[in-house]
């Protein structure tokens, strides 16, 4: 009889870790030096939105990237999320999977955090989010892998560690011009009778109900905070290094865009001083200046060759 | 030498201009080097095109290549060729340019330049071939940005940066599967990931309102279908109210926020109370204008009944026929009316003000200035006395009345 019941529950344990199979992930977070406040409140933010994660001391070098492989080793995660500031002012985030996995770099843009939001949405720290993509992320391969990374990263696994039961927030990524703007929202619940109570933060009209069970609560979203625009620059194969295996090639960057702004400036004051000269040689071939050029032909009629 | 200068002389009394005329040859001959360079080059580039082709196909798919050109203005053989590129017909662009300058330039030594110039594009296409060959596929996925960018007006300066598209769509599909979660064997709450059923469409990015509603949307369809199926699981989805535990946004910071709105709230009250604040004192300073100038009319019509009364009295005393001057009821009765709730004028403080000085500066009412200096009346007759003595009349005839 005890047999059986070994046997039994030996194959209920053995199917257990089939069903439930975990997704374990921890992810490492750190920036390079020279990252600006906005930067590092952001990497604030997003470490603060996840639970699994490892905050790292800025590295060092910007160009000997593939340390964080180790690096990633050392901590046991299995994800990178590298914040590169360049100049100052330029955002670039790598995403990577160690020690083998593909690596998306992306550029930062209207980075707002949620110091400087002041959205009064709010969640539980540890919780875990609800991912929410769109649906173009399933059009392109590159966008695939990019859809698959942020899964693994964003979305935090059920075995954190610090992790906090009930679902409260939710992360959007949406493609729009060729870009991926995220959100974060809270959930907030409120009973159907009484929704006028949240309205005002959002001011969307609340959704129309849809008859799913008996007692319905109706959901509003409220923003947390941060929100930011990632432009998918390059994927390289392996983590760090490897062939790139995809390249944007609508991505211009920041200081192509900058030059171009000062060169259309510069241009306008070459172009003055060109047309200045060009006059000044006219000028002087028509004999008109005072000192260079050529001299004016003597006019044969003139006093001083009659009455020479 | 002499015959020379004759010959000038000659030519100059003709009209003609002897130099003009020897560079318009030299432009000609010039011209016609060009073009003929240009025939040959282009039936050059077309054999180099069937080459490329060549070299194009025998390319794998993931080539990383990132090709660096400038735009050289001087492509003879593009000309020939007509092909959509955009490049190009910024080429042919600058070529007509070229050209226009070089007609409309009645420099005078310009045509020796050009001369030398001609000569020196012979070398520069025959490397431009050599260019070519290497950059003539990346012509043709020049981005729409970059010929945006080149069609303005300064493209001598822009250096277009033309990247290769790398979509190495194998490459990315193992990648994924390589990476790839088991999502077949994973229950929903293990990743808790949602796709929207169809594409957010976004037709102005730059609309706000309507780029938020959007992603608030899709983040709300999102959470219905998901908590839908972590209510199926039977995973706890929404917090207790007695559930407390450390939240993202601390209280302090919830607290500055609270704070802010507060004081967003009180300012937008305070503003509005100020601006009505501001409409009343407008529309009551309306109507504090409106009364004085009122009241001025007022003063100015007394003051005109009053001297039409003067005037008329003084009239009467000349006179003395008239039997409505005499008895002048309508007149006192209009003057008599208004000044009765205005104030009598105060013949004491009138006299005070003139004697001890009230508006005005009394200082130099005496001194000399060049009106006085004129008058050639002698002294002891003062000007202003006379009219005023001469009005009185004698004691007999003021007695006889």
């Amino acid at each position: 009889m005890a047999a059986v019941y070994k046997t039994l529950s030996s194959a209920t344990k053995e199917e257990k870790p089939t069903e439930g199979r975990r997704n374990k992930q921890r992810v490492l977070i750190l920036s390079s030096r020279g990252v600006t406040y906005r930067h590092r409140h952001l990497l604030q933010d997003l470490a603060s939105l996840m639970p699994h994660s490892r905050k790292e001391a800025k590295l060092d070098t910007k160009t000997k990237l593939y340390q964080l492989n180790e690096l990633a080793e050392l901590y046991n995660c299995n994800n990178v999320l590298f914040f590169e500031a360049r100049k100052g002012k330029d955002l670039y985030a790598w995403v990577s999977k160690p020690p083998n996995g593909p690596t998306v770099k992306f550029h930062l843009q209207n980075i707002h955090t949620m110091e400087e939001l002041n959205f009064i949405g709010n969640c539980l720290k540890g919780s875990r989010p609800i991912l929410s993509f769109d649906a173009a992320f399933e059009k392109q391969a590159h966008l695939r892998v990019i859809k698959e990374l942020f899964t693994q990263i964003f979305g935090v696994p059920k075995t954190a560690r610090r992790v906090k039961p009930f679902v409260d927030h939710v992360m959007g990524f949406t493609i729009a011009d060729g870009k991926i703007w995220v959100r974060v929202y809270q959930i907030s619940e409120s009973e159907p009778g009484k929704k006028k109570t949240g309205e005002d933060a959002e001011a969307e009209p609340a959704p129309k109900k849809k008859s799913k069970g008996k007692t319905e609560l109706d959901v509003e979203l409220v923003e947390i905070g941060p929100r930011f625009v990632m432009t998918p620059i390059v994927i390289q194969e392996s983590s760090f290094g490897g062939p790139i295996i995809y390249e944007n090639k609508e991505f211009v960057s920041p200081n192509q865009i900058r030059s171009d702004l000062r060169k259309a400036k510069a241009s306008k004051y070459n172009r003055r001083t060109e047309a200045a000269l060009e006059n000044k040689l006219k000028r002087g071939d028509l004999g008109l200046n005072t000192h260079g050029g050529r001299k004016k032909e003597k006019d044969p009629l003139s006093d001083s060759v009659l009455f020479a | 030498m002499a015959k020379a200068g004759l010959k000038s002389a000659l030519d100059q009394y003709r009209g003609r201009n002897i130099r003009l005329e020897k560079q318009r040859k030299k432009e000609k001959e010039a011209r016609k080097r060009k073009e003929a360079k240009a025939a040959k080059l282009g039936e050059d580039g077309v054999s180099i095109e069937e080459e490329k082709e060549e070299v194009k196909s025998a390319q794998t798919n993931g080539v990383t290549k990132k090709a660096q050109k400038a735009s050289k203005p001087e492509k003879k053989n593009k000309k020939e060729e007509k092909k959509a590129a955009p490049v190009e017909q910024v080429g042919e662009d600058w070529e007509t340019e070229e050209s226009e300058e070089g007609s409309e330039d009645d420099g005078v030594d310009f045509s020796r330049l050009e001369d030398s110039d001609s000569e020196a594009e012979f070398d520069d296409d025959e490397d431009e071939e050599d260019d070519d060959e290497e950059g003539d596929e990346e012509d043709e996925d020049i981005p729409l940005s970059d010929i945006e960018s080149l069609a303005s007006e300064d493209r001598e300066d822009v250096i277009p940066f033309q990247r290769l598209t790398i979509n190495n769509t194998t490459a990315l599909t193992a990648a994924l599967n390589r990476i790839s979660l088991p999502y077949s064997k994973l229950t929903f709450s293990e990743y808790q990931t949602i796709t929207s059923d169809e594409p957010v469409e976004i037709e102005d990015v730059e609309d706000d309102l309507n780029r938020e509603l959007a992603f608030y949307k899709q983040s709300l369809s999102a959470v219905k279908d998901a908590r839908a199926k972590l209510t199926a699981e039977g995973v706890p989805f929404s917090r207790p109210v007695d559930y407390f535990a450390e939240m993202v946004k601390s209280d302090e910071h919830m607290g500055k926020i609270k704070q802010k709105l507060v004081d967003e709230a009180a300012g937008k009250k305070a503003a509005a109370e100020a601006r009505k604040q501001r409409d009343l004192k407008k529309f009551g300073k309306q109507v504090q204008v409106a009364k004085l100038q009122e009241r001025a009319k007022e003063k100015r019509e007394t003051l005109e009944k009053i001297n039409t009364l003067k005037r008329k009295r003084q009239g009467a005393e000349v006179t003395n026929t008239q039997e409505d001057d005499l008895f002048d009821v309508e007149l006192d009765k209009a003057t008599t009316a208004p000044s009765n709730d205005r104030q009598k004028p105060n013949h004491k403080r009138a006299k005070k003000d003139h004697k001890y000085g009230f508006g005005g500066k009394k200082r130099h009412a005496k001194s000399n200035d060049a009106f006085s200096t004129s008058d050639t009346r002698g002294p002891g007759k003062p000007k202003g006395k006379g009219g005023a003595a001469k009005q009185r009349p004698g004691k007999s005839r003021r007695t006889k009345r």
